[in-house]
This record gives C-alpha cells, sequence and structure tokens, in this order.
C-alpha cells in the first residue's frame, strides 16, 4: 500500500549471518509466490490457449468478471471514502468498533459469506424479498448478487487504504481553504480528495482486484450467470484440467496485466525537492 | 482600500481543562498585534476562534464593525497563515493565489491574480509548484493569496518557527515590509521575543488563556505589568527610538532627548525608526563620568531600585529612559548603591542591539 505516507528512518546494516538468512527466507517466499503462476503458463499448449479463448461462454465469463469488479469498485468507492473520511478525520465513541467491522469481512470464509448474504439478498432474505417485490431487482442468479459478493469482501481494502490516503492531508490546508473561502464541500473536493487521490486509487485498484478474482461468496449466491472463476471451476468439473487450466491461464493473463498496469499509474512518484514539514 | 479594523470583546471559550477569558483588543488597520506567549498558552486556540474555527462562548468579535462571531471562516474574509505557509501542494503558484477567486469571495479592489504576483515579485514563479519554492517566496505567495481572496485581516501561526535562524531573519524583514504597506490589520501569534520585537506594534503577552498585559514593545519589557510577565519578557531594556546620524558604523539614536549610540551589523538609515536593546549584563556602573573611557554611552542615571538576582543584584535606573543593569556583589557594594541615588551607567556602542521597525 501507500509506503511512502510512512516514511520509515533507514535501518542500520544487518549483521552478516541475518541478511543471509533473512536473504534466504525472502527469495523462497517469493519463488513461492510466483512459480505456480510461472509454471502455470509453461503448461500451456498455444493450442490449448486459443480454444479456449475462442468459447463463447469463456469469453462472456471473463468479461461479466471483469464489469461486476468495475461497478463493485464504483460502488466501493461512493460507500467506502465518506467512512474513510469520518475514521480519518474525527474522534467518536465506538471508533474502534467500526474499524474492527470495517475489517471483519478479511476474517469471515468467503462460502460464510456467501450463506450469510443469501440470507439477506437471496429470494426469500430480509432484503432481498422487498427489493425484488417493490423494484424488481433480483440478487439471486444476477449480476447485481455478484456485485453484492465481491463488494462484501474487497471493501475493507478501499476503506482502509483511504483511510491512509485521507490521514496523510494535512489538516491545516483544509483551514486555510476555509478562510480563503471554501464551504466545507468545496475543501472537500478542491482539497482534500486531490491530495488524497493516491491512496484512494490505491484502495480501489486492491478492491478491483480482490473482486475480479472472488470465488466462494460469489458462487453461493450465484453460480448462474457465470464469472471466470466460477467458469474455471465448471470446466474443472466438466472437462478436468486441461480446458481448466488454460481459462486460469487466460484470465490470469488479463487480471494480472491490470494489476501490474495500476501499479505502475499509482506508483509512488519520487521527485526532487522538500517535503512540506508538518 | 477601505481601512479594516479588528475588535475582539471580552472572549470566552472553554475547551476541556482549558479556558480562553476576557480575552479584549482592537487592531487597527496597518497595525501589528502579536500575541506572545509560552506554548501551552492558548495563542493558536485564540487565533483559530478569530478565524471562525471555534465558536466562542461568550464575548464578540467584529471585522470592520460587522459581528462575526457566529460567521463560518469561509464567510469572514479572513488571511490565515499557518507554519510554513500550507500552499496547495496539487496546485500552481497561480491556481494557489487565484484558490479563493472561485468563491466569491474576492471584491474588485483585490486586483488580479497577475498584479498581485506582480506587486509581491513572485510573478515569475505562476507555473511553479509550490515544493519547488523557497521559504521567502513561499511566504509571498501565501500573501498574494490571501490578498486575492479580499481579505481583509491577516492572522499568523508561528509560519516561521520551522526555518532556520538566517532565513527566519529575512522573511521578517520581508513581513515587515509588506505589513507596514498593508492596510489591513495583523495578529501574529509566537513564543520568540525577538520575532515580537522586530513584527509589533503592539505586543499582547499571553498567558493560561487569557491576556497578562497589552502595550508597545517598550512598555511590555520595561514596565512589565506583573512578575509573570517580567519573568516570560526577560529583563532586557527595549528603548524606542530614531536614528539621527550614522558615521563610520555608529548610529545616534534619538530616544526621547539622550541619545545612544549603536554599533552592529544593521547600520539603519537616517529616520528609520528602530528598537535599541540593552542586555543588563551589558550595562557597568560607575560613580562618576569616565572621561578617558572609550565607551560611546554614558548616562547619568538614578537608582531606582535594587535586588539580588542571584550571584549578581540586579538594578533598576533611570536615566531620561529606563535602563537595568547586573553587577557583580562586588561592583554593588564599591559603590554603595544600597543608598546612592545616583551613578554613570556606561554601555558598549557594539552591545546594543537594533532591531528595524
Amino acid at each position: 500500500m501507500s509506503a511512502g505516507i510512512i516514511a520509515a528512518p533507514r535501518a542500520a546494516q544487518p549483521p552478516r549471518g541475518l541478511a543471509l538468512a533473512f536473504a534466504f527466507a525472502a527469495a523462497l517466499l517469493l519463488v513461492f509466490i510466483v512459480l505456480p503462476l510461472a509454471n502455470l503458463y509453461a503448461s500451456q499448449s498455444g493450442a490449448a490457449l486459443a480454444r479456449v479463448a475462442a468459447m463463447a461462454e469463456v469469453r462472456s465469463a471473463i468479461g461479466l468478471s471483469l464489469a461486476a469488479a468495475l461497478a463493485t469498485t464504483a460502488c466501493a468507492a461512493l460507500l467506502a471514502i465518506p467512512l474513510a473520511y469520518l475514521l480519518a478525520r474525527s474522534a467518536f465513541p465506538g471508533k474502534p468498533v467500526v474499524e474492527a467491522i470495517v475489517d471483519l469481512p478479511l476474517a469471515v470464509p468467503h462460502t460464510v459469506v456467501g450463506i450469510a448474504l443469501l440470507f439477506v439478498f437471496g429470494r426469500t432474505g430480509i432484503v432481498g424479498a422487498p427489493l425484488e417485490q417493490w423494484t424488481g431487482i433480483k440478487f439471486w442468479g444476477t449480476a447485481a448478487g455478484i456485485v453484492v459478493a465481491m463488494l462484501y469482501v474487497s471493501v475493507p481494502y478501499a476503506v482502509n487504504a483511504a483511510r491512509v490516503g485521507l490521514e496523510g492531508v494535512d489538516d491545516r490546508l483544509e483551514k486555510v481553504a476555509r478562510t480563503l473561502g471554501a464551504g466545507r464541500w468545496a475543501v472537500f473536493f478542491r482539497i482534500t480528495l486531490p491530495l488524497a487521490s493516491r491512496g484512494i486509487l490505491t484502495g480501489l485498484a486492491l478492491t478491483f482486484a480482490r473482486s475480479v478474482s472472488e470465488f466462494g461468496a460469489v458462487i453461493v449466491l450465484t453460480y448462474y450467470p457465470m464469472t471466470a472463476p466460477v467458469k474455471i471451476y465448471d470446466l474443472f468439473l466438466q472437462s478436468g484440467l486441461g480446458d481448466s487450466s488454460a481459462m486460469a491461464a487466460l484470465f490470469l493473463a488479463i487480471t494480472l496485466s491490470l494489476f501490474i498496469a495500476s501499479r505502475y499509474l499509482f506508483r509512488e512518484r519520487r521527485e526532487p525537492g522538500p517535503t512540506p514539514a508538518r | 482600500m477601505t481601512a479594516h479594523r479588528l475588535a475582539v470583546e471580552r472572549l470566552s471559550l472553554r475547551v476541556g481543562a482549558f479556558a480562553l477569558s476576557g480575552i479584549t483588543f482592537t487592531v487597527a488597520a496597518g497595525e501589528v498585534l502579536v500575541i506572545l506567549g509560552p506554548s501551552g498558552a492558548g495563542k493558536t486556540l485564540l487565533l483559530e476562534t478569530i478565524a471562525g474555527f471555534n465558536r466562542p462562548d461568550g464575548g464578540r468579535i467584529s471585522i470592520d464593525g460587522e459581528d462575526v462571531t457566529a460567521a463560518p471562516p469561509e464567510a469572514r474574509r479572513i488571511g490565515f497563515m499557518v507554519q510554513d505557509y500550507a500552499l496547495f501542494p496539487h496546485l500552481t503558484v497561480a491556481q494557489n493565489v487565484a484558490f479563493g477567486r472561485r468563491f466569491g469571495a474576492a471584491s474588485a479592489d483585490a486586483g488580479t491574480v497577475e498584479a498581485l504576483l506582480e506587486r509581491l515579485g513572485v510573478k515569475h514563479l505562476a507555473d511553479r509548484e509550490p515544493k519547488h519554492l523557497s521559504g521567502g517566496e513561499k511566504q509571498r505567495v501565501a500573501l498574494a493569496r490571501a490578498l486575492a481572496a479580499s481579505s481583509r485581516l491577516l492572522l499568523f501561526d508561528e509560519p516561521l518557527a520551522a526555518l532556520d535562524a538566517h532565513s527566519r531573519g529575512q522573511l521578517r524583514r520581508d513581513l515587515k515590509d509588506f505589513l507596514r504597506r498593508a492596510s489591513v490589520p495583523a495578529v501574529y501569534v509566537t513564543h520568540d521575543q525577538s520575532e515580537a520585537l522586530a513584527l509589533a506594534d503592539t505586543i499582547a503577552v499571553m498567558r493560561e488563556g487569557s491576556l497578562a498585559q497589552v502595550g508597545t514593545p517598550s512598555a511590555i519589557f520595561n514596565t512589565p505589568a506583573d512578575a509573570a510577565v517580567a519573568e516570560f519578557v526577560g529583563v532586557e531594556t527595549v528603548i524606542e527610538g530614531k536614528v539621527v546620524a550614522v558615521a563610520d558604523g555608529v548610529a545616534r539614536i534619538d530616544v526621547g532627548g539622550r541619545f545612544v549610540h549603536a554599533a552592529g551589523i544593521l547600520t539603519p538609515c537616517v529616520g528609520a525608526s528602530v528598537l535599541a536593546c540593552i542586555r543588563p549584563e551589558d550595562v557597568a556602573l560607575a560613580a562618576s563620568p569616565q572621561s578617558r573611557s572609550s565607551v560611546r554611552n554614558q548616562f547619568p542615571a538614578r537608582v531606582i531600585a535594587t535586588e539580588p538576582a542571584g550571584p549578581l543584584f540586579k538594578i533598576t535606573l533611570d536615566c531620561g529612559f529606563p535602563l537595568v543593569a547586573y553587577v557583580s556583589k562586588q561592583s554593588y557594594l564599591e559603590l554603595d548603591l544600597a543608598n546612592r541615588g545616583e551613578a554613570v551607567a556606561s554601555v558598549k556602542a557594539t552591545a546594543v542591539h537594533l532591531i528595524a521597525r
């Protein structure tokens, strides 16, 4: 996340034995992360990739995943920024409880999330039933259901990263802006939001990444229409590892390139010049 | 431009265990009031209350006769200068200056953004980002930004506190120049006495949420209202005067009929108003004038009071202006200062520190 917000003092050179041991552990971890993904590509044939890429169901599943994750990210932006602002700027009783609630989705198994959401947003759910009756919006077996499942599991990332970004905005800038004639809303949109934008965008990129990769919560609430992870699972059940691993490689290529692009776009820009003193 | 005036009357505000109470002062157009006090005295709280960030429990704040006690900060038209000046880092210099414009606070007499940048000598920086500016440039841009929003009062919350001594002196002189010509009242908060002396027309000494004394710099330093003010401002003698001649790097200063000579780094021009500051340990006392002495300043003085001060004795003198001297116990006994009514005080010209006004 936004590593630049807290500038850690450079630590002293660690002793040689420690440095070696840590470097070994670090290398092991990096290999552990990268090897399975690299191997996934190594074991694919071009023909298999082309075959799954030509399948209409595969294409629509990938399209649905990306569209739903994008919609989720938009919802997260609208819902997470106000909460992040309150957490960053005000002290109120019960704040630790609110912070714990925000992190709660990270601790709940995703299939449990799906089942819990089903009871609320399903056809007979306490929110789902009246909503369907009054507005016709259904959450069971629809794109709306996918978005609800994705949002539940990914929104902590949006709130926490936006909060870090907002906390980094010097409140004296906001005060000065008010004395220059800007009301609270104008200060928020012209000063606070632009200055916190990197933290917020980092959070939204994580939200998107988490949403697009969600499987457990989505499959319980919405098996059809299939998102890409569900379709990969479906291919695995129907035709074994061949097609499912080819689609996995294809989908991974798309999400990884989005991930890398966002890392590049929201990276810390190091420029010479003094940093503002607090 | 119309002349502006700030009036604060019996202002009170309680925040937790701390309280501002009975704060009353006025600041005229072009006047600089420095609120001087130790940290924790409530200076920033008072300034932010004047700016409109806190609603006082009692009392009244008015600008140009208009009661703004209940107005939000954005309706007060106040320039608020904080430490390092808080320029908006995501906007260029020109965009910073133009910021207040879009909210309809600006009136016609503020001039265009370009004219303001020109007036403050930062027009060439218009497209720069604030992080690339020097301290002095930031100060000018912040002042232009406040003027562009038609500020009718300038508030300063230790804007120079984070700077090194050299830049601080330079920025202080720039600021004093600017404020002397500005037609708005200014309130400047600091804990730094030399800053207060350099900038203030009037000093208000603040302590534990209330104003202990309000007066001219010389009144505050020479005749502190109580022991606590005296302890905070120290015992340096501060005399107001006017430079009447400068020769060989020595300035001759008229301090109300008497003349003080000062030789220092700062050689002011003839006619300049200055504060002459003399530390008590730089004052020597003798029984009679020293005819062969090279000391420029010799003042026949009446001894007003003597009191022990640690290993030394503190002698309060009247030389036509007030003067405080520290003498050793030996001098004290030799001169018989306890009983003697008169003495001659001498001060080297190099020991007289001038502050331009």
